[in-house]
């Protein structure tokens, strides 16, 4: 019996530290998607998500994209169907089948990790649209979404390092993949080019959803010298909470503004504006393309949108903003070019 | 790279890992009570998870971390009972009960806070109390004295549960009924009622250490918060010999590990970062590995006793 437990416990604990530890499982898969008749005017969209619909990131973020749509195009018009908590592929892939049987047209897998689980369902159903991101690669109803998370990165790396008053910024990384990747190149960029002696250091915690072991993080970043944070994922959250509690230290945010939960502590932040690119696909099919391509979203486009936190708009210095305005610019107009990391 | 490992930055990372070996000790205290009562719990991730919640909720409802302490022993009781009524009474078998105890607890919690909270919210945690004088010490005293009121309680625990275990006549039934539940039971010590009680402290320790995720260390909940500490603790449970010290020797060494990686990647010092994460879990299963095999153990555990028969 012992040897049994401890069988069990080992192998539980190598999985936990080959999965850099949190994914579990047996995530919990509720798709309840009323089954009703397709009638020809109505888009139904399905969402499959890895974390939760209000992790107030990457989730989130698209929830609140669906839900634009849906009011700018009517309730009526567009339906949409949303499964969380789904960061085990092979439970993601299980429901985007369901929903695909059920005849949802536009079934979105917003998560890198789903690319393969995709690649085995797409062929089954070849005039439904399924699109997933961050990604790059496409097939005929496949359309991939690629945010190009290094641009807004860089343009909060400027304000940092213009704003750092300890020389030091740290960032709280996820898993090294990834959009995690793409910002932290890009907020290390716009660091050196805000000020040259101004230090970036990222750190991994190995987990997209442990917000404690991020908080963790951002109070080891803080006590190290740091005195402006920033971080991905719905894990960053954790990260957040550190920092608005801790006095004279602030936050960036990406994927949306979280400045509702840390008002006085969250500077600004880089917001995706998922409305656009589902709107976009939504043409896309509705004039016979269902996929095969390769959508970005871009400071140029308006997809990535540059938000300051009002309360907070006295902290920054007007030079600073104009510098990080011009980059903006600059990298809308194309002179400014912001550098991914070589593969 | 930019930091040199001087003796600030080893204040950092001894005392961080003092606050990181906490829910760890107090989760696994609890599971060694009951494995020593020859009970092993599995679902010590799915209490935890649970009272991180209800700690959490009731701080936010009540406006106090102690309240939500309080409502989280509660809850961390409840749940413990369950386990009891499952495994003990009903004489499941004790692996799959636990995991379905996890399932439980995760998939509660996930609603409750779906339907009570709806939305990542922070409260007012425990703050961190610098006891007078010892706090000054120099180097020891930022290391070990200056932390929230949870983390205290967890390392006093380590002797509080020593004395209990070996010095007290309740600690030798606990030990009787997980070695010789049969000689315990002929002795007029009721092995149910023993059982009952270990299950319910490991459950209320456990969620006093889910408690202490939420409302000691990230001030906000979120789904999954423990994120596998509670499986963390069970093997420090065999890691420490079903002993508090041994405990606190892994937890120590588990927690000191994930610190001193955290601090090596922040100063940016040349390492890959793949490898830090994982250290903390590659030291446990070395040396769980390594001590596996010269091991005591409770020689009832996992057995459900049932009068007359022998084990």
């Amino acid at each position: 019996m012992k040897k049994r437990v401890l069988t069990l416990l080992l192998a539980a604990l190598t999985l936990l530290a080959l999965s850099g530890c949190g994914t579990k499982p047996t995530a919990q898969s509720t798709p309840t998607p009323a089954p009703e008749a397709p009638k020809v005017e109505k888009i139904r969209i399905a969402l499959v998500l890895p974390a939760t619909v209000d992790d107030l990131a990457w989730g989130q973020s698209m929830v609140e994209g669906l839900k634009a749509v849906q009011k700018t195009m009517g309730e009526d018009k567009v339906e949409v169907a949303i499964s969380e908590k789904l960061g085990n592929a092979v439970d993601a892939g299980s429901a985007i089948r369901q929903y695909a049987t059920q005849g949802y047209d536009i079934i979105f897998a917003h998560g890198s990790q789903y690319q393969s689980v995709l690649t085995e369902i797409i062929k089954d159903f070849p005039k439904t649209t399924f699109a997933y991101g961050t990604g790059f690669a496409t097939h005929p109803n496949v359309f991939a979404y690629d945010p190009q998370a290094q641009e807004g990165g860089y343009l909060l790396g400027m304000l940092a390092a213009m704003m750092t008053k300890s020389g030091i910024v740290g960032i709280v990384g996820p898993v090294e993949s990834g959009d995690a990747v793409k910002y932290n190149y890009g907020v290390q960029q716009g660091v050196i080019a805000g000020k040259a002696d101004v230090k970036s250091r990222i750190s991994y915690t190995g987990s997209f959803n442990d917000i404690v072991g991020a908080g963790n993080m951002a109070k080891t970043h803080m006590s190290a010298g740091a005195d402006i944070i920033t971080g991905s994922s719905q894990q960053a959250v954790g990260a957040l909470r550190a920092v608005a509690e801790t006095e004279g230290k602030y936050w960036l945010s990406t994927d949306m503004d979280q400045s509702n939960i840390a008002p006085n502590h969250v500077l600004a932040a880089q917001v995706y504006n998922w409305e656009k690119i589902v709107g976009k696909i939504i043409e896309l099919r509705k004039t016979g393309t269902l996929g095969g391509q390769h959508l970005t979203l871009s400071l140029a486009d308006g997809t990535i949108v540059l938000k300051y936190n009002e309360k907070l708009a006295d902290k920054i210095p007007a030079e600073a903003k104009a510098a990080v305005e011009k980059a903006k610019q600059d990298i809308i107009s194309g002179k400014l070019k912001v550098e991914l990391p070589k593969k | 790279m930019d930091g040199i490992i001087n003796s600030e930055i080893i204040i950092i990372i001894l005392a961080a890992g003092i606050r990181l070996a906490t829910p760890y000790l107090l989760a696994a205290l609890g599971e060694m009570f009951v494995q020593r009562s020859g009970v092993y719990n599995l679902g010590v991730e799915g209490i935890m998870m649970m009272g991180a919640f209800a700690g959490f909720y009731a701080t936010l409802q009540l406006g106090s971390p102690l309240l939500g302490i309080a409502v989280s022993l509660v809850v961390g009781a409840l749940m413990g009972l369950l386990m009891a009524l499952v495994s003990v009474t009903f004489k499941a078998e004790q692996g799959i009960s636990g995991i379905g105890l996890y399932m439980f607890g995760w998939g509660l919690s996930g609603l409750l806070f779906r339907l009570y909270v709806g939305g990542i919210t922070s409260v007012e945690g425990l703050k961190a109390v610098k006891i007078p004088l010892l706090s000054t010490i120099p180097f020891l005293g930022p290391v070990l004295f200056d932390h929230n009121g949870l983390v205290y309680t967890a390392f006093i625990l380590v002797p509080v549960t020593g004395f209990i275990l070996f010095k007290t006549s309740w600690g030798l039934n606990v030990r009787a009924v997980g070695n010789k539940p049969e000689a315990a039971d002929t002795l007029g010590v009721s092995v149910v009622l023993i059982r009952y009680q270990c299950l319910i402290v490991g459950g209320m320790l456990a969620a006093l250490a889910g408690a202490f995720l939420t409302i000691g260390q990230a001030n906000m909940y979120a789904d999954n918060i423990t994120a596998g500490r509670g499986f963390i603790a069970i093997a420090l449970v065999y890691f420490g010999r079903w002993s508090p010290w041994g405990i606190l020797l892994g937890s120590l060494l588990f927690s000191l590990a994930d610190s001193f990686q955290s601090m090596v990647q922040v100063l940016g010092i040349n390492f890959p970062y793949e490898l830090a994460v994982i250290l903390p879990y590659m030291v446990t299963i070395i040396a769980l590995a390594i001590s596996y095999g010269r091991v005591w153990s409770p020689a009832a555990l996992g057995k459900p006793f049932q009068r007359g028969t022998r084990g």
